[in-house]
């Protein structure tokens, strides 16, 4: 990152270049365009909303708010629950990618698939499975009390969410060279000393980029709250329950902005937090990658932990899939094929509509995602900061939200859009985009935060401009931050559905929309067994998705050896 | 490559129309277009009538699926522009409430038989065609364990052996919830139904956000008892097989009125019109068999084991007044109860 004392020059000569390259120049026009419109416009509009007040405009909705303690007691409860969730979940996901990336353990790729398991399935099945599990009459009844509140829903908020956190280190610890460790092991430092000195802090930007994304995901999750959460209320299901229980759009969108304030800060705590260090490790001199033969102790806790947390996810997975095929789940365990059958006679239009729309976005969001990831830690332009900031507003918000401000944003023409987009599957797709974005621009910023930008611009010097670099020399290096990116937003558009639901058409519908619709019906095995095949879809696609990043990045390697 | 960064902007605006195109009507048969549907129904029992309809009338439809509060919300964000054209079911709670928003358009259906004036709007901009009432689903296993009979008042409620046992929604998420609560309203008056929920709360394990939530979590032995409206408990409890009971408070229970109405605005106005028609049909009216619904048309048939209304003893629910009242006394019960 730039030093603030060299900051002003830089800044002129970044604007210089900028003019020289109309090409990019116009890029960030077109994605400040596409934020403002997008992201931007749609937010206003439920901000509006929400300083509707008896039909006039002004913060009365705000004040009934601050004065209710019904409205401000879930807003605790879901900070509390954020941070507990990110902690935990963070922790987790970092011995997870710490194992697979720094330690010769078996089965690397059985723990990598179990890992990323939840993120696959819609979070709400991890939730009736841990009520089948521990809930009063389940099969561990009682072993933790009541399941109904914070405590289950950290379990299963953390289980939902550690393989987000796993996804975005596992890219950052793989970037760090591991002859830096080599060297301080050479000097005589302790592993526990070069963890400490050397990995710990080169992986800060990721470890917080992943606490931050596990912290967004956990306030604005709303599936698992809505059945697990209890007496224990929290700010995305109270938004949700006020637009839809009391039919009261400007109060839900007014619980909904404030669920914006702790997204802000948090992005703000981290801008802060990450702007005092370099975290430059590859610099374009040859490494070698080896493991050395590491301690038993620290070889026993993280291998354990691991063991143990694969050994919950199967645990809770195997009750889905034990479950989808049972008669009557919880109830009846007669073994049947008849929740599979019934799945696919009422789902299987979803089904395809929900590849089609998945597969359309994934590449999109990947490279768009990617690209804004460059601009932001690559280049300097004015509103730089705004772009990173609004690119990550749509995850923050929670689904509903979204959704409604799509439709009161898209229903008719406007200055800045001049389409109706409603009832078409495009709007589909860019609210997909936009909201899975994110991640893969976080993802990315983390890993770029890695590589000296002087690789680049010796390429700019010797003559490339900037999408040579970027295609030759930068994306190679960020294909694993890349793929992960590609994976989410794959994931996510097979699994959202709070904001969805407002903008599916008869024509195009999600797989989701059904799984919510057999939650709704209490046909959980049903939902079970279309969760199972989603997941197998996912993996399937999750496989295809490798071997093409996998190609790409090969290459474009052999294109780009660096002395 | 100089054009790389063009060529991904370009990619992503052209693929707009591309898929905007693919999403383009194609034109029904004959003369017709094709009807949008908000259904407040669950997907395979909307897709089971609707299919029929299509069948009957060869006019297509596209129908998604919402709760009805989610209906609702979309109809009022769509209002400039309404991309459907009916909404298909849910209570009448939130109709009534569309209604008032100015969200519907009158329609009174051509039927041959007489609509009970509470069965529809006054100015007839939602009709009600299917109805059911709120009843008491129970596990079996925890009432043969304590001795008890299934409850059969609002007082056994409140017996102590219940302590931390019932479920049902929040009155302000649910409409069967809210049924339930204006029923105790309109039973004992605001105050004393107020004094009688905070002892009733005492038993309350936890409320959950949908009606029909604590049907199956009754049959999961979660909850010992549940409220719900009887064609759930009917349809997703004892048809599906868990080892629930039905009961009825005797001193009098509230009931729902399924409503269908036509959105204001509607594209598909001569479409949307004959597929309200038809929700009143006989041959309509018989499906309703399937799930355990009470029809409202005299000359269809009703399920096995379907309560009727005169069967069981009702208050003289007034929906419209406590549709309208409907967020005083939420608020009512939110202060006093402070969930």
């Amino acid at each position: 990152m730039n030093k603030k004392k060299s900051g002003n020059t830089s800044r002129v000569i970044n604007f210089k270049k900028l003019l020289r390259e109309p090409v990019l120049l116009l890029s960030i026009l077109i994605v400040f365009y596409l934020l403002t419109v997008f992201v931007i416009f749609p937010l206003f509009q439920v901000f509006k909303t929400s300083l509707t007040f008896e039909g006039k405009l002004g913060f009365g909705n705000y004040i009934e708010v601050m004065k209710k303690s019904y409205y401000i007691q879930p807003f605790i409860n879901s900070m509390i629950l954020g941070v507990l969730t990110a902690t935990i979940g963070t922790f987790i996901g970092f011995i997870f990618s710490y194992a697979i990336t720094r330690t010769p353990m078996k089965g690397k790729k059985i723990f990598r698939l179990i890992a990323t398991f939840p993120i696959v399935s819609p979070p709400f099945v991890i939730a009736l499975a841990a009520i089948l599990l521990f809930g009063r009459s389940g099969v561990f009844g009682g072993m933790f009390g009541n399941i109904y509140g914070l405590k289950g829903l950290v379990l299963v908020e953390v289980i939902a969410y550690s393989p987000t956190a796993f996804l975005a280190l596992v890219g950052v610890l793989r970037a760090i060279d591991p002859s830096l460790e080599e060297a301080a092991m050479d000097l005589g430092a302790s592993r526990l000393r070069v963890f400490r000195k050397v990995i710990f802090p080169l992986a800060t930007p990721g470890i917080v980029s992943a606490w931050l994304l596990v912290f967004i995901q956990s306030v604005a999750d709303f599936g698992n709250p809505m059945i697990i959460s209890g007496d224990f209320s929290v700010l995305s299901v109270q938004a949700y329950l006020q637009i839809t229980g009391m039919y009261d759009l400007p109060r839900g969108a007014t619980l909904a902005i404030l669920l914006l304030i702790p997204t802000v800060a948090a992005f703000y705590l981290q801008k802060y937090f990450l702007s005092k260090k370099s975290y430059v490790t590859v610099t374009g001199k040859p490494t070698a990658a080896t493991i050395k033969n590491l301690e038993w102790y620290i070889k026993l806790p993280v291998y354990s932990l691991c063991v143990f947390f694969a050994g919950v996810v199967l645990l809770f997975y195997g009750m889905v899939f034990y479950g989808s095929f049972q008669k009557l789940w919880g109830v009846d365990s007669t073994l049947t094929l008849d929740n599979y059958v019934q799945m696919w006679r009422v789902g299987k239009g979803y089904i395809f509509d929900s590849l089609i729309i998945a597969s359309i976005v994934t590449p999109i969001t990947g490279f768009f995602g990617m690209f804004i990831a460059y601009l932001i830690t690559r280049k300097n332009f004015p509103g730089k900061n705004l772009m990173e900031f609004s690119s990550m507003l749509t995850f923050a918000v929670p689904g509903t939200v979204v959704g409604i401000g799509y439709v009161v944003a898209f229903n008719t023409t406007s200055a800045i859009m001049p389409f109706t987009l409603t009832g078409t599957g495009l709007i589909i797709i860019i609210l997909l985009v936009f909201r899975n974005m994110p991640v893969g621009i976080r993802n990315g910023v983390a890993a770029l935060q890695q590589i000296d930008p002087s690789i680049e611009e010796a390429s700019i010097d010797l003559g490339a401009d900037s999408g040579t670099t970027f295609r030759k020399i930068t994306l190679p290096m960020i294909t694993p931050a890349f793929f992960s990116g590609l994976v989410y937003s794959f994931v996510r558009s097979m699994t959202a559905i709070s904001a969805i639901i407002f903008v599916v058409s008869g024509k195009w519908n999600l797989i989701t929309v059904a799984i919510l619709g057999f939650v709704d019906n209490s046909q959980y095995a049903q939902a079970a067994a279309m969760s199972l095949l989603l997941i197998v879809i996912v993996l399937i696609a999750l496989g295809l998705i490798k071997l093409i990043t996998d190609k790409l990045g090969q290459g474009m390697n052999s294109a780009t050896v660096v002395e | 490559m100089k054009k790389l960064l063009l060529t991904l902007m370009i990619t992503i605006v052209a693929l707009a129309p591309l898929v905007a195109t693919g999403a383009q009507e194609s034109e029904g048969e004959k003369s017709y277009n094709t009807l949008h549907v908000y259904a407040a129904l669950d997907t395979e029992e909307a897709q089971y009538y609707i299919d029929a309809f299509q069948k009957e009338t060869g006019i297509k439809v596209e129908f998604v699926r919402m709760s009805a509060g989610e209906v609702l919300a979309r109809i009022e964000a769509e209002k400039e522009n309404p991309q459907g054209s009916v909404w298909f079911g849910g209570s009448n709670t939130s109709h009534i409430n569309a209604s008032s928003k100015g969200l519907l358009e009158a329609y009174t259906p051509n039927i041959d038989f007489e609509l009970a004036a509470n069965f529809h709007a006054e100015d007839r901009t939602w009709n009600g065609f299917y109805t059911g009432a709120i009843g008491f689903v129970s596990n079996k296993e925890f009432l043969e364990a304590n001795g008890l009979e299934a409850p059969a008042s609002w007082e056994d409620l409140l017996n102590p052996v219940y302590t931390s046992q019932i479920e049902m929604a929040y009155p302000y998420t649910s409409g069967t919830a809210y049924t339930t609560w204006a029923t105790r309203i309109q039973m004992l008056g605001l105050e004393n139904a107020l004094d009688w929920w905070e002892k009733f709360d005492v038993n309350i394990h936890q409320y959950t956000k949908s009606g029909s939530a604590s049907i199956a979590r009754a049959g999961l032995a979660e909850c010992a008892v549940g409220i719900g409206f009887s064609h759930d408990i009917l349809a997703k409890g004892i048809a599906k097989g868990y080892p629930v009971v039905l009961s009825f408070p005797k001193e009098g229970t509230g009931y729902e009125v399924g409503a269908v109405s036509l959105i204001k605005g509607a594209k598909e106005v001569e479409e949307a019109q004959m597929f309200i028609d038809w929700c009143f049909s006989v041959n309509a009216q018989n499906m309703f068999k399937a799930y355990f619904r009470l029809p409202v048309n005299p000359a269809a048939e009703i399920a096995d084991g379907a309560i009727k209304l005169s069967d069981i003893e009702l208050i003289d629910y007034d929906a419209v007044t406590h549709g309208m009242n409907k967020e005083a006394n939420v608020k009512a019960w939110r202060d006093r109860i402070g969930k």
